[in-house]
């Protein structure tokens, strides 16, 4: 195939294996934050609606700023999808939800509380949504004018998830490494970049030997609550890194090098501006407080301890607006941070290697509707 | 924007014009040279691989510094990327709808105003649908199922309350008595059973289930100074078997709680909003209830000849003075005005004879055992 009177003359040919190739991001911080300080006040005044066009212009803004061998991502899913999966999830849910309630009552006449079991089907539900959500994602993402794709059946992942999930349960949580294993290994043999058929090689193992320490402090971190963020950050971080080095398109490979402290300081920046916002919103309560006061003529001791205070109206809506605030800018607070910095940390100890084995590859496979991601929405579940 | 000569300008050579281009069947980034003709001329190595209409171009997201372009009548997810800005410049010139995927203004307008007329179409529902819903749905739930109903709730009273009934016998009977009474007069048949129980925090209360099962709790039943007060509690009870307020309050309450939860979504802290919504939206409907069955046990002590007064008084002693201050939260109506309600009601009362005589009230009071006599 080679004809000698095209090679260029001069140095011998390249090296045969590409070298490793980090993973760059582009997008500016500040455009980010406007965009989702902008989107959590449409989500405000549209009392919700909007978080369909949100999520998919954060996805847009992340996916088109990461670059992988110099070109950049694209994501293609629009709002609009977004919105149709959650309205045909709302008419499949809506008679689940119905027929839950008959049975349970059933169930709670013969012993109280014996519905509770039931709730493990609304479990077998969100895995199936968690399943298809990603599959969703995966075929809006585009690189080099050719699309990711995914096969496999939600409801055999809802199952096997399910019944690891007893396991998980049953081994107070050590069985967890091969759940994840397992489960990915399934998502990923089923996943595409073109005609490029991804796997998982991570093994459960090797999750367990890193992270089983972890496991003995849980009880102590859930005892002594300034713990937490250390052991939550380690497991993530370890996760992170266990997953992405497990991931494979045939012969790409990924690596990650992703640090504990990345992410814990991460999560501990978190927490100081929940502090933070905490005491601005106390302060903003006290100073309603002594204003209503002031205004009703009642002196400020008298009005906290009377129950005055829980039944005065401007004190109330002042509550309200207060409180309104607070929460968009924990909104805001918790994008930023638990998305795009996670992102961008996540992403900047990625290294790919052998990109050259993605160099020919052929657009496949079709494009999945968003009923997984409606099903994530009205069950409140979420995954990656 | 014109070009100087269309036909014979020599781009395929020209510098800056180059660009890359997926042409979406296979991932291999081709550098292309760009001519800008009638149409968007893609080449490579001089030969034309593609051409795409300017209607038909639009934008595609990309990171900054690049534009990236698609066509809708070519193939779905070929792109062609300019890096270099006064091509990108000239290329978008000439594209009169390149942003016409993208959301706008406009779009976000339409967005923001369906949302609210959606908002207003819930609320109007939660506020006059429902309720109607509630009004008419709940006659034709048979009473087979409301009965399962209120064993439902009867198994998790138990649960939650642990209640020990109370059988000392001459109590039993006197308590048989009064509830025989009230029912006579009340119009409800036989399927009412009412019970006293004790319970081990105590709480002094009474409720009605659905299906027409009664508790008074013995807590109630001590603070009592005379029959006519605890009679006037069963018979607001009765009042709300007889209305089956249970029924109607589930399908309201359940109706309500998922149109609100629809509503809200996952929007920033529903949690909050929604509990508060639900609470002012619920407690209204309730207390139009409650007072429905301040009605009921009127009328009904009132055809014993017995006044309605004394419930208020016993329920004064129970909550203590409400005070002012905003009862849209509260799920009954201030004590007070439910008082000063069944004091006017029962101005102009012909009083009949007591409904237990001296005796059996003291029997009735000693109904939990040896407490007090």
């Amino acid at each position: 195939m080679n004809d000698l009177s095209w090679t260029p003359p001069g140095p011998p040919p390249p090296m045969p294996v590409p070298p490793p190739m980090p993973v760059a991001f582009s997008g500016g911080r500040r455009e980010f934050f406007h965009l989702v300080s902008r989107g959590a006040g449409l989500e405000l005044i549209t009392l919700g609606f909007y978080r369909f066009w949100l999520a998919t212009d954060m996805r847009r803004h992340l996916w088109s700023n990461t670059h992988v061998d110099g070109d950049g991502a694209e994501y293609t899913g629009r709002g609009k999808e977004l919105l149709i999966g959650f309205l045909v999830a709302l008419a499949i849910l809506v008679p689940v939800y119905l027929a839950y309630f008959l049975v349970g009552l059933e169930a709670e006449r013969a012993q109280a509380f014996a519905s509770i079991p039931l709730f493990l089907f609304f479990y077998l539900f969100g895995q199936f949504a968690i399943y298809r959500a990603r599959r969703y994602r995966l075929t809006r993402t585009v690189w080099r004018g050719v699309r990711f794709w995914m096969s496999g059946s939600g409801w055999i992942y809802a199952l096997q998830a399910s019944l690891w999930g007893l396991l998980v349960l049953a081994t107070l949580g050590l069985a967890l490494p091969w759940r994840e294993a397992a489960l990915e290994r399934y998502k990923m043999r089923h996943s595409y970049y073109g005609d490029l058929q991804g796997r998982f090689e991570g093994r459960g193992w090797d999750f367990f030997k890193r992270g089983w320490w972890l496991w003995l402090l849980t009880p102590f971190a859930l005892y002594m609550a300034i713990f937490l963020p250390f052991v939550y950050g380690a497991f993530k971080a370890i996760e992170w890194r266990w997953w992405l080095s497990g991931i494979r398109f045939g012969d790409v490979r990924l690596e990650s090098t992703l640090r504990k402290s990345e992410l814990i300081g991460l999560y501990w920046k978190v927490i100081g501006w929940v502090v933070v916002l905490g005491i601005v919103f106390a302060i903003y309560l006290g100073l309603c407080a002594v204003l209503v006061s002031s205004m009703t003529a009642t002196p400020i001791d008298e009005f906290f301890q009377s129950q005055e205070i829980v039944k005065s109206i401007p004190m109330l809506v002042l509550l309200g607006l207060g409180y309104l605030a607070f929460a968009l800018a924990m909104n805001v607070v918790m994008r930023v941070y638990l998305m795009r910095d996670l992102w961008i940390r996540v992403l900047s100890s990625t290294i790919v290697h052998n990109i050259g084995a993605a160099a020919n590859v052929s657009a496949r496979g079709e494009l999945a509707n968003a009923l997984g991601e409606g099903f994530a929405d009205g069950l409140d579940v979420a995954g990656f | 924007m014109t070009m100087d000569d269309e036909a014979s300008s020599p781009a395929p050579s020209a510098p800056g014009r180059t660009a890359a281009y997926f042409d979406g069947t296979s991932n291999k980034r081709r550098t292309v040279t760009l001519r800008l003709d009638y149409a968007l001329v893609i080449m490579e190595d001089g030969a034309r691989i593609a051409s795409w209409t300017y209607d038909d171009i639009r934008r595609a997201d990309s990171p900054t510094g690049l534009l990236r372009l698609s066509c809708i009548t070519g193939q779905g997810l070929a792109r062609l990327e300019i890096r270099d800005a006064a091509l990108a410049a000239e290329v978008t010139a000439r594209c009169p709808r390149l942003d016409e995927n993208l959301p706008s203004r406009r779009g976000i307008a339409a967005i923001v105003g369906w949302s609210l007329a959606a908002a207003t179409s819930i609320v109007l529902v939660v506020l006059f649908g429902v309720p109607l819903a509630a009004e008419r749905l709940t006659p034709l739930v048979p009473d087979s199922f409301e009965r399962r109903l209120g064993e439902v709730g009867d198994k998790q009273v138990s649960a939650v309350f642990s209640p020990t009934q109370c059988t000392n016998a001459a109590g039993q009977a006197a308590f048989e008595k009064l509830v025989g009474k009230l029912r006579e007069s009340a119009g409800l048949d036989t399927s009412v059973q009412s019970k006293v129980v004790t319970t081990s925090p105590k709480i002094a209360n009474a409720f009605a289930l659905p299906g027409g099962r009664v508790y008074l709790f013995n807590e109630l039943l001590a603070k009592a100074e005379n029959a006519d007060e605890v009679a006037g509690v069963l018979a607001h009870e009765l009042g709300h078997v007889r209305h089956r307020d249970s029924m109607r309050e589930l399908i309201h309450n359940g109706g309500s709680s998922f149109l609100i939860g629809l509503l809200f979504g996952d929007v920033t802290g529903s949690g909050a909003l929604l509990f508060t919504s639900r609470t002012l939206v619920q407690s209204s409907y309730s207390r139009d209830a409650e007072s429905n069955a301040d009605s009921f046990a009127i009328e009904t002590m009132h055809r014993l000849g017995r006044p309605a007064k004394p419930m208020g008084e016993l329920m004064l002693r129970i909550t203590g003075k409400e005070g002012k201050g905003i009862t849209l939260l509260s799920s009954h109506p201030l004590t007070e005005d439910r008082l000063a309600r069944m004091d006017k009601a029962d101005s102009g009362l012909k009083q009949g004879p007591p409904l237990l005589s001296g005796a059996e009230w003291q029997a009735l009071k000693g109904i939990c055992g040896s407490t007090k006599t």
